[in-house]
């Protein structure tokens, strides 16, 4: 069944080109459509057991991958959906014609290029791969070629260069290790790598692992190198900052993965786990402190991003594989939730034409149904039930109890406290209040409400219960990142 | 080998001294003929240097008011400073000669610094701004190229586990890897930079300018007259002669030199010598005429590569490509 | 006193390099060299001179690496990195920079003997802290991998202390010149493919970064970085 993984190499790349071509009509329809057929191929994906692999061996999901194609491709197409209703819906003067095909061929290549980092089998494309969702996405920043927007770009695209710089870096140490086993020249695959890492030098693992959490850390958002992140994503145009939070980040941390996977084989466990821990630790602390006096409502969420981000690297440090579950699975969730939020902070801000959460009130009265649903896509955030973050924490946090001598889960569920009031009290209060009266009442487009809805459908169905081949997906990935017995 | 016609080692070792002491001025007068050719003039003969100590020497020394014994103390133990250096040199030879380990690089550096202390002293015994100036800049210049020097000093530590100038020269001759390995290379270069701001030249100092506002070193010796700007000027004739023999005999090209105590080898030594430092001096004439002077101020980064050449063969050396 | 009779060459203890660790740590030593002279380096077009200069470099460092080792994929590599690095890449950027005409960045927020002790304290850092790894090998030039270390921390230097989007771009460049170094040091071996998937990617970065100066110049007719200042908290 490998025809699969070269649509999805193929297919998005296509459309992107395509949509310089077609009439705007066509290009947006397109859009949309491959967004949902790449979420329906990688949906297909989820019940195989074994890996799957095309062009000779070039591409390769397992199940970790998996997952991660599944969170990048639902994204993909809720975003596509939205921006349809988002990006100038009434296309009418040459200048929104041209933008509206810059944006949309944009927004395809970006999806391509994150889809294609889990579909890459090694670590050498796998770096090329997020290079390129770099690249591509400082382009989707700088967009509306706004001051702010610029400012952002230049910031994102240098910082996050200059990291993966760090993580290339990581790779040839990687490749140097495996030397030692392999001989000169030999492909970076992954079963290859995972079978042998055992006799790695630990020395050489430990200096890559270090390296690629830091340059790839630099790209998923961890404090320090976190600090393009909130100008990006508050900079960027929504549907923009939506695939920079929910799907560019869990990409990162997914190369990060790749790493551990080898780095935990050859150097055993507590090592990683430690080098993750304290940069998750940074994170979610930094992030509950920003959250609590943040004025921007695009920078709660780009904070409420390193936040989670830092839950992952925290998860990723307990010893419990229910906890790898947990991560895995609040990486989907985290790209349901993020994904609502952003649409309706973009309607939000959209409507009332200010950012700033003090002056932003009456959003329910004005947006009767992207207000609420962003208050519950906040809610969700804040891992409220039945959200599906209110089961990934779940898992993460006992997990984390498995092992009772670590004190790290009460850090954790206090800093999550945190950081929740913080989201919860402004994301909310933005919401509340009378609507001004300049202000016109209605949702702007349907598709908004669509892609909204569809995100909180899913966030709700990970949370109330979660597929059954999901969850055996969830487990072979978190027994594919745990050490061998 | 030829019993018999050997010299013995004193007198060779007063034959390096007197090559220093005779062709030190010559070498400067070929320079500045070059120079004057590269500029399109006729430039003065070669010997000139020659004729104008000996005028010198024939004139009276006056000696400012105020100013005590050191005034004219100070020329002399810089003179008597650059005619013991040779003594520890690998000038001619590729054997050291019997006070040849009587000091190390350091104790060369040192001989040489005291000679720029006690002339930095005259001038400041002076009422006269300029040669106070000059005094004063030179220190903190001398200041700030010593780390260069102490670093270039600790990779010949390294190269050699001794800090000996025979010891590195040898090193450099032992094979071609070893001439080529890059510790060395760095540390030559490194070297040539600290000859370059020691012998006053472009970048750093304009040595044939009269505009006393850019002079470091000249400008020490204007308050000196008769013998005594003699003996100032023969001896900074001969220390840049003794910075072209540690830099071309250590690091650069310690080739040609006599490994034998015969008449014939060792005269052969000091042609040879000569010629290269005569090519070291074309070199530096080179620099001089297509650089441009940097501004006092901007002389800090000047010193600060030549630093970070020195460190870099340091480092160099204590990775494994190295030690 | 040591004694007359001493052979000066039973002082000599310090083992010499092999030629091929000698030849591939000065180009190293080049590549660093050169990236020092950029961090002090005034002009924008002196920059991107100094950035080919040093793509030469690592392009002589293929080369070499290929005749000296067997590995005839390198020449294919250096060929590419001819090509692209020290040709295509400065003359993409100097070209989108013809038309602004600003010549003299003058961007140092520190003085150019501050800022070269800081680089060489960094490398001292990066050879030393390498040089504790335990990265050794018979065909390994150990002090080339410990310097291009030196070169990619000197990099985030000149990102940093220069406050100019040439500087900047031609920090992330070097950079990668770093990392190629390494990658010819300890992984000449590296698949072909995914060298080239390497220098596609800069070319396209390249492109990228150039974009985004030409917008930053058009919206704020300067290269300084130090009106980008808006965004915060």
């Amino acid at each position: 069944m490998s025809w699969d993984l070269v649509v999805l190499l193929i297919g998005p790349a296509a459309v992107a080109v395509a949509c310089w071509f077609v009439p705007l009509r066509a290009a947006r329809a397109l859009t949309v459509a491959a967004g949902a057929v790449s979420f329906a191929l990688s949906v297909l994906l989820v019940p195989a057991g074994a890996p799957t692999t095309a062009l000779s061996g070039w591409l390769r999901v397992d199940s970790l991958s998996v997952v991660f194609l599944v969170a990048v491709t639902f994204l993909y197409a809720l975003t596509a959906i939205f921006a349809v209703g988002y990006v100038h819906p009434d296309g009418d003067t040459a200048a929104r014609a041209r933008y509206s095909r810059r944006f949309f061929a944009g927004l395809n290549v970006f999806c391509w290029s994150m889809a294609v980092a889990c579909l890459v089998n090694g670590l050498a494309l796998l770096w090329v791969a997020v290079e390129v969702t770099t690249v591509v996405s400082a382009l989707l920043v700088a967009i509306d070629d706004t001051d702010g927007a610029t400012e952002a770009a230049w910031k994102y695209v240098l910082i996050a260069s200059m990291g993966l710089g760090i993580g290339l870096l990581a790779t040839i140490v990687m490749y140097y290790a495996g030397a030692q086993v392999f001989g000169d020249a030999y492909e970076l695959f992954y079963p290859k790598l995972l079978a042998s890492a055992a006799h790695f030098p630990p020395a050489v693992v430990r200096l890559s692992f270090v390296l690629a959490v830091l340059g790839f850390g630099t790209k998923m958002g961890l404090v320090p190198v976190h600090t393009w992140l909130p100008d990006a994503h508050s900079e960027a145009p929504t549907p923009v900052s939506a695939l920079l939070s929910g799907s560019l980040l869990a990409v990162s941390f997914y190369a990060i993965l790749r790493f551990f996977q080898i780095a935990v084989r050859a150097v055993g466990p507590t090592f990683p786990r430690d080098v993750l821990l304290a940069f998750g630790l940074a994170s979610l602390g930094l992030a509950a402190l920003y959250l609590a006096s943040q004025r921007d409502l695009k920078r709660l969420f780009a904070y409420s991003s390193v936040e989670h981000m830092g839950i992952l690297a925290i998860g990723m440090s307990f010893s419990a594989p229910i906890a790898v579950v947990g991560v895995l699975l609040h990486v989907l969730a985290h790209a349901a939730a993020k994904g609502t939020a952003f649409f309706g902070a973009g309607s939000v801000v959209r409507k009332l034409g200010t950012k700033d959460i003090t002056r932003i009130r009456g959003g329910i009265g004005a947006l009767p149904w992207s207000g609420p649903m962003l208050v519950l896509a906040v809610l969700g955030l804040c891992a409220m039930p039945p959200g599906g973050m209110f089961r990934s924490e779940l898992l993460i946090v006992s997990g984390g109890l498995a092992d009772p001598a670590d004190a790290v889960v009460a850090v954790l569920v206090v800093l999550v406290t945190v950081a929740s009031l913080g989201l919860s009290f402004f994301g909310t209060q933005t919401m509340l209040g009378p609507t001004p009266d300049t202000v016109v009442k209605g949702e702007t487009s349907w598709m908004v409400v669509t892609a909204m809805l569809l995100g909180l459908g899913g966030l709700t169905l990970l949370g109330v219960h979660p597929p059954g081949a999901l969850s055996h997906l969830l487990e072979r990935a978190a027994a594919e990142l745990g050490a061998p017995r | 080998m030829v019993a018999g016609a050997e010299l013995s080692q004193p007198v060779i070792q007063v034959g390096q001294d007197l090559t220093i002491l005779v062709f030190a001025p010559g070498v400067s007068g070929a320079i500045a003929q070059v120079e004057a050719r590269f500029q399109g003039r006729r430039g003065p003969r070669v010997l000139q240097p020659y004729y104008d100590l000996a005028k010198l020497f024939r004139k009276e020394t006056l000696v400012p008011e105020d100013a005590s014994w050191v005034f004219l103390a100070g020329p002399v133990v810089a003179f008597m400073c650059y005619l013991v250096v040779p003594l520890l040199i690998p000038e001619l030879t590729t054997y050291s000669l019997p006070l040849g380990y009587m000091g190390d690089i350091l104790g060369g550096g040192f001989i040489l610094a005291l000679a720029g202390f006690s002339v930095a002293l005259a001038a400041a015994e002076t009422d006269a701004p300029y040669a106070q100036l000059g005094s004063s800049r030179a220190m903190t210049f001398a200041a700030l190229i010593e780390p260069s020097i102490l670093f270039v000093t600790f990779s010949v530590a390294l190269i050699t586990t001794t800090d000996l100038p025979y010891a590195e020269a040898a090193a450099a001759r032992s094979s071609f890897a070893a001439a080529i390995r890059p510790a060395h290379l760095l540390a030559a270069l490194a070297f040539f930079l600290v000859v370059l701001n020691d012998t006053g030249r472009i970048p750093v100092e304009t040595h044939s300018s009269t505009l006393e506002f850019g002079m470091i070193d000249e400008a020490r010796t204007l308050e000196h007259s008769g013998p005594a700007l003699a003996l100032l000027k023969w001896g900074s004739n001969m220390k840049q002669l003794i910075l072209y023999v540690l830099l071309i005999n250590v690091f650069a090209a310690p080739w040609g030199l006599a490994g034998s105590r015969q008449p014939g080898a060792i005269g052969l030594a000091v042609v040879v010598f000569l010629g290269k430092a005569l090519a070291v001096g074309l070199v530096f004439t080179l620099i001089d005429n297509s650089f441009s002077k940097l501004r006092l101020f901007k002389i800090t980064e000047f010193m600060a590569a030549a630093f970070l050449l020195a460190v870099l063969a340091v480092l160099v050396l204590f990775l494994g490509g190295g030690a | 006193m040591i004694g007359v009779g001493v052979p000066v060459a039973a002082l000599v203890h310090s083992q010499v390099p092999s030629a091929f660790s000698g030849v591939a740590e000065g180009l190293t030593l080049v590549v660093l060299l050169s990236e020092f002279a950029m961090l002090r380096a005034p002009l924008s077009r002196s920059q991107i001179r100094l950035y080919s200069f040093q793509s030469l470099a690592v392009t002589a460092l293929a080369a070499y690496v290929a005749a000296a080792r067997g590995i005839p994929d390198l020449y294919a590599l250096a060929v590419l990195s001819l090509g692209l690095k020290v040709i295509v890449v400065p003359l993409v950027i100097v070209r989108l920079l013809r038309d602004a005409r600003v010549e003299l960045v003058a961007s140092n927020r520190l003085s150019v003997a501050t800022m070269t002790l800081l680089a060489i304290g960094l490398a001292v850092f990066a050879v030393f802290v390498l040089g504790s790894l335990p990265v050794h090998s018979h065909s390994l030039p150990a002090a080339a991998f410990n310097l291009s270390a030196a070169v990619i921390l000197v990099a985030f230097l000149l990102v940093i202390v220069r406050s100019d989007v040439i500087s900047q771009a031609v920090g992330f460049f070097s950079l990668e010149n770093g990392v190629s170094v390494t990658s010819l040091v300890v992984a000449a071996g590296l698949p072909l493919v995914v060298e080239v998937a390497f220098l596609f990617d800069l070319l396209v970065a390249v492109v990228v970064f150039g974009v985004l100066m030409r917008v930053h110049h058009g919206r704020t007719d300067t290269l300084s970085t130090d009106v980008l200042d808006r965004l915060k908290g």
